[in-house]
């Protein structure tokens, strides 16, 4: 070692060395740690050079200073709590702040150890808040990341979603058209886009695809206030009749299929037989609504005849950004009048048509929103009932420690000091409930992304949010807080002499007492509410899965093709259909097979107006009657195990060439001909004045769902294919085996005459029963979980509540059990009060059950909001779990023995 | 009557002696390490030492720092004649108790 007062080290020892001290410090945190414990002046220092220079000759290195902090910790503790005796002056502050550290340690150590002797109740407490935390976190995080949270485009606030609805209110799409009138008259916006999904077959490559695509007019990219990430956004030019096709790709299918070539700038995709120049590729992660692969721009639809009818509402909604300092409201009216003087002008198509104006975000999450809002509401209950229960938890050990906490103020323990200590208790049960909690959350959390409905908006948006979590806790630490703070009040509140001789009825002890029934009987209200939710969910899904859909779900294939380019004439088609199909049905396994424009429960591809020959036209064109139509191949009826109710089905004879039929379903022929027989009536597609043909009805057959299991059956008009040939169908396939064994075999079969054709949507009929419930399906789930955990924290709750009051009131047992009461009759005593609370507590559930009912009323389908039978079903369930919860501790109560209790005294 | 040791506090007394006139902490504890192979926490070590000086078994003067130390001050301790006299009766003490049990303890392997 050098001299002692020059702290640089002399040359000699090489120039690369600089100042030890610069060079290495032991650890600064605990540095300031010993600073702050060990005494001031000589004594201190001295300890904290020795320990500096042990660290330096154990070369400074990382075990060294592992080293540094044990020994660190070591003085720490020792020196934390005797430094005031040592104090060469310290200011005040400075000694109770010492003081705080050092009974905030003792604290901490003694709630451990007073956890560690009654592991039930920690346990209790602890999973108590980890459910309560974890669900309400993971549902917070689902609502946020999917109703909640920004769209991620700029000021997402002013992007409004724009359609016309039909003279019954019914939504449709915006008629093109209109569109542009629309466009060229609002001053509204900044400005106005149109756009439709628009999936194409993608050939040219080696195996034909199907791909997501959506046409949008040029400026729809600038409203949304996206940029492409290479290359050039859609300009007017692109949008002219004859315009050159031109497309934008995205992010993901530049790199999946043009391998992420910047090249990829001006090659050619082929999409339903049309060259389109690749003009552009969208920023990573840009999505509208779901993915897309392509966007193409206008130029090679806009001069179709189909898209200029303006009775033709071909699948495009508008999109427009709403001038700054606008309401959507005034957007609303401006485009109302639009839309009335459009009716005035152009009367045979929009007389009676309204508009319809929504923010982007809430359009996005309409189909899911009502479901995750009750969910929420759920999940609150439960946060609510794990808060309660937690109180209880705190309060019955708050009252079980009145004695010891007493004997405590009486030998001295400060107000102050004893209540800090079970605040310290709570607290910590608090955090370690949080703790557990996260990882209940993100578990939970990953089962219900998984469990998400098909097509879920936004679903990938969805994280473990920590504002959610902090939330929860912080709900939890409060309740913790509060209720760890009241037998704190009591204990501090109580001379210590009084409940020292065991002041058996005391005041506080009443007090204690009185609020952890009325807790009580609060948790079994709110327990009882998410009861009644679970059991209406689960009425509704059985009352779907009971639903006669019509027709015979089980054995069923199903798959969706689509006819594109030229050369897909109506007569080529109906010849492949009929080639596919003899192949088909050859196939072992195979029963049937056919073709269908919609597939039932799947929802009606095309809905028209329609006519009756020999009725009146109503005054009001608007009130015409509206079917579902639905081109089908011959043997699709007896394929699919629909039932004939009268004439006949199609058979191979009804071609292109033969007479025009149509066979209705039930619903049509009440609706248009009621009381009459329909067989031999006419019917026409389209407006009375529209050029059409008349349709001779040969059959009728019973209703179909067509829009989901939870809706009514539309009126529905089925037509021979082969008179009516559309581009898009759906294959149907009856089989006598496990139907998706077959997909393969099938799709070699189609392969096997086009290989260009793509198959997509392969799935069983009874899948898409299942997805059409999915949203019940984890409705349910979620409810039910929920259900049973409030169901289990109240019945829990009870029993401790009641046992508690049993071992209280022992000596009062004892001595009426001396005085010669019946078993039965403190059985009996037992038992009331406790199903007491139960009842009071369910009779307010049920009140709160049918003021709430109208939110869930949304999701119900076949049972009412305040369905009586699952409200009785529900009380009856939770008095019984209430009754064993009561009956187990006061059982125990009839086993008092009197002398022991007597003497226990 | 001198002071009754405890095992841990002869061993420091013993610790401080042996050092001559550098006995401060750091070598305190290296000789305890080395020679009673024991690991001993600083905690322990200082407050022991606080407690061996309440009692006036020692005492200490300060030495200047070096660098190695960041220049703070060393504490090199000293045993007052109290200290040497509280070790003589614990040591005799002890003696007495051995007395005739040498036979009884003696290790088997020689």
């Amino acid at each position: 070692m050098s001299g002692p007062t020059d702290r640089t080290p002399n040359g000699a020892s090489g120039s690369t060395e600089r100042t030890p001290n610069d060079e290495r410090r032991p650890p600064r945190a605990a540095a300031w740690l010993l600073h702050r414990a060990l005494p001031h002046g000589v004594r201190g220092d001295s300890i904290l050079g020795d320990l500096i220079e042990e660290w330096r000759a154990r070369g400074g290195t990382r075990t060294a200073s592992v080293w540094f902090w044990r020994h660190a910790l070591s003085l720490t503790a020792r020196y934390g709590s005797r430094r005031e005796r040592r104090v060469e002056p310290a200011s005040a502050g400075n000694r109770s702040i010492h003081m705080f550290l050092d009974n905030l340690r003792h604290d901490i150590r003694f709630a451990l150890r007073s956890y560690a002797k009654a592991p039930s109740f920690a346990i209790a407490i602890l999973a108590t808040l980890a459910l309560g935390i974890g669900a309400s976190t993971a549902i917070f995080s689902m609502v946020n990341g999917i109703i909640l949270r920004p769209l991620p485009f700029p000021e997402p606030d002013r992007l409004i979603f724009a359609n016309e609805l039909n003279p019954n209110g019914i939504g449709m799409s915006v008629s093109w058209p209109n569109f542009l009138d629309w466009r060229a008259r609002v001053h509204a916006f900044d400005g106005l886009a149109a756009g439709r999904t628009n999936p194409f077959t993608l050939t040219g490559r080696e195996q034909a695809r199907r791909v997501d695509g959506r046409g949008v007019t040029s400026n729809f990219f600038d409203i949304l206030g996206v940029r492409p990430s290479l290359g050039r956004s859609f300009t007017e030019a692109d949008d002219r009749i004859g315009a050159e096709p031109v497309a934008l790709v995205s992010d993901s299918f530049w790199r999946r299929e043009l391998s992420g070539d910047p090249a990829a700038i001006g090659q050619r995709l082929i999409l339903d037989a049309r060259a389109f120049t690749v003009v552009g590729i969208l920023p990573i992660g840009f999505r509208y609504v779901r993915d897309t692969d392509v966007y193409v721009a206008m130029g090679p639809f806009a001069g179709d005849a189909m898209l200029l009818d303006r009775g033709n509402h071909a699948g495009y909604f508008a999109l427009g950004r709403l001038k700054r300092g606008l309401t959507i409201e005034a957007a609303a009216r401006e485009l109302e009048a639009i839309e009335n003087d459009l009716g005035l002008q152009y009367p045979q198509t929009n007389s009676g048509i309204a508009v319809h104006l929504e923010r982007l975000s809430s359009r996005i999450v309409n189909t899911v929103r009502q479901t995750l809002l009750v969910l929420f509401g759920a999940v609150g209950f439960l946060l609510l009932i794990a808060c309660v229960n937690v109180a209880n938890l705190l309060i019955a050990r708050g009252a079980a420690r009145q004695h010891e906490l007493a004997v405590r103020a009486a030998l001295g323990g400060g107000r102050l000091r004893i209540a800090s200590q079970l605040l310290v208790e709570s607290s910590l049960a608090s955090a370690a409930g949080g703790l557990v909690g996260v990882g209940v959350a993100a578990a939970l959390l990953r089962t219900l992304v998984a469990m998400a409905p098909e097509g879920t908006p936004r679903l990938d948006e969805v994280r473990l949010d920590p504002t959610a979590l902090l939330f929860a806790f912080a709900a939890a630490a409060a309740c913790g807080i509060i209720f760890g703070a009241f037998p704190a009040m009591q204990a501090s509140g109580v001379s210590g002499q009084h409940v020292v001789v065991r002041g058996r009825s005391g005041g506080a002890l009443a007090r204690s007492h009185r609020l952890r029934r009325g807790l009580m009987v609060a948790e079994v209200a709110l327990a009882l509410v998410l009861l009644t939710g679970a059991g209406l969910m689960i009425r509704t899904v059985l009352q779907l899965t009971h639903v006669d859909t019509g027709f015979r779900a089980d054995h069923l294939l199903t798959m969706q093709v689509s006819f594109r380019g030229e050369r897909w004439t109506d007569a080529k088609r109906v010849a492949f259909l009929d080639e596919v199909f003899a192949r088909v049905r050859a196939l072992p396994g195979v029963a049937n097979a056919a073709a269908v424009l919609s597939l039932p429960i799947d929802g009606s591809q095309w809905n028209s107006v329609l006519v009756a020959e020999g009725q009146p036209v109503p005054e009001r064109r608007e009130l015409l009657p509206s079917a579902a139509m639905t081109p089908v191949t011959a043997g699709y009826f007896e394929t699919i195990g629909m039932r004939l109710v009268r004439g006949r089905l199609f058979t191979a004879a009804d071609g292109a060439q033969s007479s025009r039929v149509v066979v209705i379903n039930e619903m049509l022929a009440r609706r248009i001909w009621p009381g009459e027989d329909p067989l031999g009536k006419r019917l026409k597609q389209g407006w009375p004045e529209t050029p059409g043909t008349w349709r001779e009805v040969v059959g009728i057959v019973a209703d179909v769902k067509v829009d989901g299991l939870s809706e009514l059956t539309p009126l529905q008009a089925y037509i021979p294919f082969p008179q009516s040939p559309t581009s898009d169908l759906a294959f149907v396939v009856r089989t006598d085996v496990d139907p998706a064994s077959l997909q393969p075999a099938v799709e070699a079969a189609v392969h096997a005459l086009d290989r260009d054709l793509p198959v997509f949507s392969v799935r069983t009929m009874d899948r898409v029963l299942e997805a059409s419930i999915a949203r019940e399906r984890m409705a349910v789930l979620v409810l039910m979980v929920f259900a049973i955990v409030a169901l289990t924290l109240a019945s829990v709750g009870l029993y401790g509540v009641v046992a508690h009051g049993v071992t209280e009131r022992t000596h009062e047992i004892g001595v009426r059990i001396a005085l010669g009461a019946e078993r039965r009759h403190v059985l009996g005593l037992v038992v009331r009060q406790g199903l007491s609370m139960a009842v009071l507590g369910t009779a307010i559930g049920v009140a709160g059950a049918i003021a709430l009912s109208r939110w869930i009323e949304g999701l119900l389908f076949g049972v009412t909001a305040t369905d009586p039978a699952t409200i009785v079903a529900v009380v009856a369930m939770l008095l019984t779990v209430a009754l064993v919860a009561c009956y187990v501790p006061a059982w125990r109560a009839t086993r008092v023995n009197p002398t022991q209790a007597l003497r226990a005294e | 009557m001198a002071a009754y040791l405890g095992e841990f506090e002869q061993l420091l007394l013993l610790a401080v002696l042996r050092l001559g006139s550098e006995a401060f902490g750091l070598d305190i504890a290296r000789e305890l390490e080395t020679r009673a192979g024991r690991s001993v926490s600083r905690g322990a070590l200082y407050t022991s030492l606080d407690r061996l000086e309440d009692k006036g078994l020692v005492r200490w003067r300060v030495a200047p720092g070096t660098p190695a130390r960041n220049g703070l001050p060393r504490r090199v301790y000293l045993v007052t004649p109290a200290g040497i006299a509280a070790l003589r009766a614990s040591r005799d003490t002890l003696r007495r108790m051995w007395r005739g049990l040498d036979h009884l303890l003696r290790d088997p392997t020689p």
